[in-house]
């Protein structure tokens, strides 16, 4: 593209996180010089990178893995040699012990004692042999299928901490959707096809920037710069002019200023109920309601320094004891050793998940570090005495809430959208969608091959549903052994047809036993066929005669159509039986990995 | 198989198809080897008359005997009788099956 073109177009972008940095990039790589607009003061949105004192702290943990090519490829653009491979280890710490994550049966039995071994074993068998009839919240939803106890031990306290609801109240269908996509084929393929080593590298390990995310959104900002693009830096969008044509220009307020920044084309990640409040003129009443419907929840790190070289080997670790209000701890030194300025200490990262405004939210950064303090100690991970310092970061929605209506609501907003031509918006909270920072890369820039390239990428379908079955599905990913083995498959298990299975016995059966009589009829002798004349004990009136031969037909042809029957429906209900084995047994896999997604 | 046809709906929906020929050697198989491990099974137990009711088969299978030769001449007359068999019970259901399966498409 020359440079006359590239000038045709103004592109604003609101927001620099990974969905607008990356769609820079882009631009500014098709020598666009694109303007971004960042609230923050910094870059990265919610995958930044924050620091105190020398000590780097990523906000929530971004493991660098995608399956997206185009998003790994920018990954090495950019970093380069400073890109790490990294092991890949998180625990559950429950009532002082480490469990494995996902959940192993073994490890898990070891590590709650025999005592406690016994009554999961004896609450899963309660709830096997009488399960909740209707499963319509989380709670009765999992209980049914691993039990009360266990339940409560690994997936009540977690939940609710991350989600501040109780899982009495949390929709049943919450935790089904994130099983929806176990397909039949998925499950049957990953009982027969091996896992490819390379994928399974990758969850074992992940890869990470030398400093964190932030590294990389540094980076991406200067070479955005260098080709001559502006990234504005805590520059908010305070309102947004459109007209028929679409938006037609956007205001933004930076040190009590107000400055209006007109484009041709717009791309934006700031939230998409942002973005319907700040319209001027206001978007339709039913659209503003819409976006007064969605919800988000948002958590805060409290960052401790602790005065120690190693605490545990796991890049974080989920917290379930339900004494304490961490969620979750981030070690960051096991993510990357250069996020620790001394080697002769660590840094810690307690996530606590609270919604904007709530007590949590409101406390003194003081008060945040205070608690962080003793409940690290509470929970034995290491003494109070050993945190010399510590500092509080809030993330304000940082996960979208897929409550029982946000859907209705997502749908009326998005069809708004669709109505300006001009205008696309990209990222997890621009779309409302629980993407990863891959995902909302590629929204990115998809964004802007259509509108570079005339494409009609649809950005909402850029999801990350699936995502969370990435692993299972990985294990199955042979592409050119699926489609015979599924052929193989659709073979197997397809339905023998009970009546014309019935049939075709029963006739080779009445025949066979039509020429048998007739050999031996035919034979002839004194006494014809003394032990095939025995059959009469079964069929009465047969005998080893023409008539009797006749009379065979019939009742072979019938004995044959019972047996064949019956052999039919006993292998048709065998394998419907070993199926739905094969689907419990990968559902249960599948959501020994759901507090990840949680 | 349609590109977007699941598994699922294969499954449930489809009626499977025996491989006529395949079913003919494993019933054929099956009736030759149990023929020949009956014979022989008899021919160790040994005794003043070896099998009897056994020997019946003759009349059915020509130049069959229970001793060891006979075994062999029965491997081949089971697994020829087998193999019959299980052709024809294949080919008969896939005719049936078939037929069924065009009617319900009919009349949906």
């Amino acid at each position: 593209m020359d440079q006359q073109k590239a000038s045709e177009k103004q592109i604003i972008i609101i927001g620099a996180g990974p969905a607008g940095l990356t769609a820079g990039y882009e631009l500014a790589k098709l020598n666009h010089r694109p303007i971004l607009l960042e609230k923050d003061d910094q870059v990265g949105g919610l995958a930044r990178t924050e620091s105190y004192k020398g000590f780097y702290f990523d906000m929530g943990g971004h493991r660098f893995f995608t399956k997206v090519e185009e998003v790994k490829k920018m990954w090495q653009e950019i970093l380069g040699q400073d890109f790490l491979r990294r092991p890949r280890l998180s625990r559950i710490f429950y009532n002082g012990k480490f469990f494995d994550y996902p959940l192993k049966p073994v490890n898990a039995l070891f590590g709650l004692g025999f005592w406690e071994s016994i009554r999961i074993a004896l609450s899963y068998l309660r709830w096997q042999l009488s399960p909740y009839r209707h499963e319509e919240s989380f709670e009765q939803w999992v209980t049914n299928r691993f039990g009360k106890r266990l339940f409560e031990i690994f997936f009540k306290s977690y939940t609710e901490k991350v989600w501040g609801i109780s899982c009495a109240e949390l929709k049943a269908e919450w935790a089904a959707q994130r099983i929806k996509d176990l397909s039949l084929k998925t499950v049957l393929l990953s009982m027969f096809i091996k896992p490819k080593k390379t994928i399974k590298t990758l969850i074992d390990q992940f890869d990470y920037p030398r400093r964190g995310p932030g590294m990389m959104w540094n980076a991406v900002k200067e070479r955005i710069e260098r080709h001559g693009g502006e990234v504005r830096m805590n520059a908010g969008v305070i309102g947004i002019h459109r007209n028929s044509n679409g938006i037609e220009s956007v205001v933004v307020g930076c040190n009590g200023n107000k400055e209006t920044i007109r484009g041709t084309h717009f791309i934006s990640s700031m939230p998409v109920t942002e973005f319907i409040k700040r319209l001027d003129p206001p978007a339709p009443p039913a659209v503003l309601h819409a976006a007064e419907k969605l919800n988000y929840r948002d958590f805060l790190t409290v960052c401790l320094i602790v005065n120690k070289p190693d605490l545990f080997p796991d890049n974080w670790i989920y917290v379930h004891d339900p004494d304490v209000k961490v969620g979750r701890i981030q070690n960051f030194k096991n993510w990357s050793l250069d996020m620790v300025p001394d080697p002769t200490k660590t840094s810690l990262g307690l996530e606590y998940f609270c919604t904007e405004g709530d007590t949590l939210w409101n406390m003194s950064d003081d008060d945040l570090v205070s608690l962080g303090r003793r409940e690290l100690d509470r929970i034995g991970l290491t003494s109070a005495s050993d945190i010399e310092d510590g500092c509080v970061f809030r993330v304000p929605k940082a996960y979208p809430i897929y409550d029982s209506e946000y859907r209705d609501y997502l749908t009326i907003m998005k069809e708004f959208v669709a109505g300006l031509p001009n205008y696309q918006t990209v990222g997890r909270n621009g779309l409302h969608r629980y993407n990863n920072q891959d995902h909302a890369m590629f929204t990115g820039m998809l964004a802007v091959r259509n509108m570079m390239f005339g494409e009609k990428n649809d950005l909402w379908s850029v999801n990350t549903d699936s995502e969370y079955l990435e692993e299972i599905h990985d294990n199955v990913d042979c592409e050119p052994a699926v489609n015979t083995v599924k052929e193989a498959f659709a073979q197997v298990f397809s339905k023998l047809d009970r009546v014309a299975f019935g049939l075709s016995i029963g006739t080779v059966c009445g025949i066979l036993l039509f020429l048998a009589t007739l050999v031996l009829v035919l034979k002839g002798g004194d006494v014809l066929g003394p032990r095939l004349e025995l059959l009469e004990n079964y069929f009465p009136g047969y005998s080893v005669t023409p008539s009797g031969s006749l009379l065979g037909l019939g009742y072979g042809f019938f004995s044959g159509f019972i047996g064949g029957w019956c052999f039919a429906f006993l292998r048709n209900t065998s394998a419907f039986l070993y199926m739905a084995l094969l689907h419990r047994r990968a559902e249960h896999q599948l959501l020994r990995k759901l507090l990840e997604y949680v | 198989m349609a590109e977007r046809e699941s598994l699922e709906e294969i499954v449930l929906t489809r009626l499977v198809r025996l491989n006529a020929s395949l079913q003919g050697i494993v019933t054929g198989l099956v009736a030759g080897l149990g023929v020949f491990i009956a014979t022989n099974w008899l021919l160790l137990q040994g005794g003043d008359v070896v099998g009897p009711h056994l020997a019946l088969l003759g009349q059915f299978f020509i130049g069959y005997e229970v001793n060891f030769v006979g075994s062999l001449i029965g491997l081949a007359y089971g697994f020829a009788t087998g193999f019959l068999v299980g052709y024809s019970v294949s080919h008969i259901y896939n005719w049936i099956a078939e037929r069924r399966e065009n009617k319900q498409k009919g009349r949906s």
